[in-house]
């Protein structure tokens, strides 16, 4: 897959993020902006095609193996960022009744 | 005594393990014991290695550095680790009372200790990444610890667009990474030397930058510290605003410092963004109606200010105004905090209105908060004095950016008078208050303020190499334009201000959304890569 | 409408820029620069860590530190999820959502068959990390993720969440211990406890033993916020 094409997600992923109004899509968009940049660098390490990262008999060619132990740190970190910010979404929720951010805004000088 | 580092990681890190595991008050002790042992290993260590920081690099497992993690300190670095550790001291002390009975609160405080000292000394692109992220995380968590609406609120706010912030530094590292076979920020340093210069190379710096900006609250990226320091409790706001904004600044001065055999002519940009975040916070804090907002947006604009001295090259004696405010600032916007808890906490409300005759019912407060406003507003023997004089001296041949000083001065002086009415008034009711701990920190750090204003000369020389002797706090010159200042403050405020004309209230009203936040970093990045490599 | 027109634009000139940034990183990726680590850690890798899995070999042992702390924002998450989903003050638009519809028979059926393989998968991922394609933090997930599935056989299940997270926090604790035990070794912190020169079996005891404890540290801290999540349903 041609790394422009990763980045093309990456940049959905921000559109999303400066055109919705909903915290949830919100969130959405950040994972998919990270999903992005996983690809991206996965794509980037194995420009020329080895096979897994595991050393044994026959094997010549392999792909580079840090890349690919960066980004199991991306994923454990962006899973964790990403149960955070649903659980406040919760909480938002049951604050002030809506996930929409104008709305949110409004409910609170309302007060 | 190389394994230091590793030790002050690590230290906080147990200590907050201990805490949370065990939930009892005598344990909760420990986090004091932890920092008067991380105190005395740091002073140890730079005792040791100050004088040789070659000699500092470290890396874990001894494995070859462009492999494996490794640490390395300088003296910038151990004087932001002294800062940290003091700050976290003041911070305990602070919440001595509330600390007892809560554990969880001192479990992501102490924890956030371990992890910012990592940050600091870190030597690795991508452990810079994951410390950066756990901050976001823990300070997520500090700010929506309140479990109030609006808490979870900013928390949010807070989390989603530094983590977008921080996803851009990531992509800055996955182009580093493939053009030199390492993410060791000196290993870079020395690729890029002799490096021919490539558009990849200004993209993965553009990048880079973009993290360190959010992270700093730059222009137009700032929108998420005032809500952030507004609802969170008084000691943390004291350490969001006084370090954990700073990890920005540090971050920026790292990057441009790996960058440097590039030579990319950064300063204008830098300054013009700085000078910018500076007007837009003056220009919002004049405002609020709210005690901590406006100590928030006074942040924005005090790290316009600090963008406007680092942005110079480091060789110049402005990059060193710009390092001093960052420390000076600490001192006053935490104290600044600190007071502003106490005193929201007697008269259980937020706004400048509501508060009045703090001078009666709390002398000794009110006096430690005067010290900080003199200190931010600048006056003579008072540190803000010193670092906004470095800077003034730096400008002095350029016209436009010595104006920009001069109005954010002005604008900073009318806050101050305008917050400064809460100290007047009748006694409102008897006010019982057992803060012992609170003033304690409060005099400590008010006491370094007028420490730093007066002892600048030994200070700098001794520890950074630079000569600051041509600064006199005692004549009567800077006396005269400390007292132009506020007498063009005074008028400002007693003329537009306080009659609270259209303009003001528009200013007050207006918010940006989430999406325009996003909008408005989309818009940074594309103004970075015009200026970097269209132009 | 501008705006969406203005934001396309402005990502598109993000886009062309780094079609342009690429075709430099295509040369340098060809160039001497990477040559160390496709010279070096990858013929060496194996002799050095014990580990045939060389992502295993980066993560616990070249760049131990970081794991150690991907570790840690797991559990810093963990806790700060239970903090904030406890209901200490009143919460005006707090509606529970219940369960309304049970779960299908067959759903439940297949989940006790699938369950025990999912566990034994798990354990195999996590105790194989340094031979095959995994290692503690896959494994852990996949372990977690069979947990959950109990949750749909048995509805009522009654978790004690604060006995999970304190054992999470003992099991890191323990985990920083073992990861630094090479100091009376090797004379460093956090590398493999036996010295590169020993044969790759005897370096994948502490592998094993290590990836053991990461997998079970995860797989708790998973469960812990699954739970919280449910909590919130319920």
């Amino acid at each position: 897959m041609d790394p422009i094409l990763t980045f093309v997600v990456i940049l959905i992923g921000f559109y999303g993020l400066s055109t919705s109004t909903n915290i949830i899509k919100s969130v959405f968009c950040v994972t998919i902006i990270e999903s992005g940049v996983i690809l991206l660098f996965l794509n980037l390490g194995n420009l020329d095609g080895g096979t897994i990262p595991i050393v044994g008999e026959g094997v010549t060619m392999i792909a580079d193996p840090l890349p690919q132990a960066l980004m199991i740190t991306t994923i454990v970190i962006g899973s964790t960022v990403t149960a955070l910010a649903l659980m406040l979404c919760i909480k938002v929720f049951h604050h002030y009744g809506t996930v929409e951010w104008a709305e949110i805004l409004r409910r609170e000088e309302g007060k | 005594m190389q394994f230091i580092p590793v030790y002050l990681i690590f230290i906080p890190v147990i200590t907050a393990l201990f805490i949370y595991v065990f939930k009892n008050k005598h344990i909760n002790y420990l986090a004091l014991v932890a920092q008067l042992a991380m105190t005395i290993l740091l002073i140890m260590y730079f005792t040791a290695y100050g004088d040789n920081p070659e000699a500092t690099l470290f890396v874990f497992g001894d494995w070859d550095a462009r492999v494996g993690i490794s640490l390395y300190n300088d003296r910038l670095s151990i004087s932001f680790m002294f800062l940290t550790i003091f700050t976290w001291w003041m911070v305990l002390i602070y919440t001595f009372n509330f600390r007892e009975t809560d554990h969880n609160f001192l479990f992501f405080l102490m924890f956030l200790q371990g992890v910012f000292l990592g940050f600091l000394q870190s030597n690795d692109l991508f452990n810079l990444f994951v410390f950066l992220e756990l901050t976001t995380i823990i300070v997520t968590i500090l700010i929506a610890f309140k479990k109030t609406g609006d808490a979870y609120r900013a928390g949010i706010y807070y989390e989603l667009i530094n983590v977008s912030g921080v996803l851009f530094f990531l992509l800055g590292i996955i182009i580093l990474y493939n053009s030199f076979g390492t993410i060791n920020l000196l290993a870079i340093k020395a690729g890029l030397e002799g490096m021919e210069d490539l558009t990849a190379l200004r993209m993965a710096y553009i990048f880079l930058m973009v993290g360190a900006s959010v992270k700093a609250a730059l222009f137009p990226l700032y929108t998420w510290l005032p809500k952030a320091h507004g609802v969170a409790q008084s000691g943390i706001s004291a350490l969001l605003s006084g370090l954990i904004v700073k990890g920005g600044l540090y971050l920026f001065i790292r990057i441009n410092d790996m960058f440097s055999p590039a030579n990319y002519s950064y300063s204008d940009f830098f300054f013009v963004v700085g000078g910018i975040t500076a007007g837009i916070g003056v220009m919002f804090a004049l405002s609020q109606k709210d005690i901590k907002q406006i100590l928030a947006y006074h942040t924005v604009s005090q790290v316009g200010i600090m963008m406007m001295g680092l942005s110079s090259l480091p060789t110049n004696d402005l990059f060193y105004g710009g390092l001093y405010h960052v420390f000076n600032h600490a001192l006053f916007k935490s104290l600044l905090f600190l007071g502003a808890g106490v005193i929201i906490k007697a008269y259980r409300s937020k706004k400048v209105a509501d508060i009045r005759g703090v001078m009666r019912t709390m002398p000794v407060v009110s006096i430690l908060m005067i010290v900080g406003m003199l200190s931010i507003t600048g006056a003579p023997l008072f540190n803000g004095f010193i670092s906004k004089t470095i800077i003034k001296y730096g400008i002095y041949d350029q016209e436009w950016k010595y104006w920009i000083l001069f109005f954010v001065n002005i604008g900073t002086a009318t806050s101050f008078i305008k917050m400064s009415q809460i100290f007047f008034g009748p006694r409102p009711m008897t006010i019982i208050l057992k803060d012992a701990p609170q003033r304690l920190s409060m005099i400590i750090i008010a006491f370094s303020c007028v420490m730093l204003g007066t002892l600048y000369i030994p200070i700098s020389s001794g520890y950074f190499g630079v000569d600051l002797s041509y600064i006199t706090p005692f004549g009567l010159i800077p006396l005269y334009d400390y007292i132009a200042t506020l007498t063009i403050g005074f008028c400002f405020y007693k003329l537009v201000i306080e009659k609270d004309v259209t303009m003001v209230r528009y200013i007050r009203e207006f918010k940006v959304s989430f999406e325009t936040a996003n909008y408005l970093m989309i818009g940074y990045v594309v103004a970075l890569v015009t200026y970097f490599i269209i132009l | 409408m501008t705006k969406h027109f203005i934001i396309i634009i402005l990502l598109g000139v993000l886009l062309a820029v780094f079609t342009v940034a690429m075709q430099d990183i295509e040369v340098l990726y060809n160039t001497a620069l990477k040559s160390y680590l496709i010279e070096g850690v990858i013929p060496r890798g194996f002799v050095e860590t014990g580990s045939r899995n060389l992502v295993t070999a980066i993560l616990l042992d070249y760049r131990l530190f970081d794991s150690l702390f991907e570790a840690g924002i797991l559990l810093i998450a963990v806790s700060g999820i239970i903090w904030i989903s406890k209901h200490d003050i009143e919460e005006k638009n707090a509606q529970f959502m219940y369960d309304k519809y049970k779960t299908p028979d067959l759903f439940v059926t297949f989940s006790r068959l699938v369950y025990p393989l999912m566990l034994t998968f798990g354990f195999y991922v996590i105790v194989n990390g340094h031979l095959s394609p995994g290692g503690g933090f896959q494994g852990g997930a996949i372990v977690a993720s069979a947990i959950l599935i109990l949750y749909y056989i048995d509805h009522d299940k009654e978790t004690n969440i604060g006995l999970i997270v304190t054992v999470e926090k003992f099991l890191y604790i323990a985990i920083l211990l073992f990861a630094s035990l090479s100091i009376f070794t090797r004379g460093t912190y956090f590398t493999n406890v036996f010295p590169p020169t020993a044969s790759p079996d005897v370096q994948a005891i502490y592998l094993v033993i290590l990836n053991i404890m990461i997998g079970f540290k995860v797989a708790l801290g998973l469960w812990a916020i699954f739970t919280a999540f449910l909590k919130e349903g319920r």
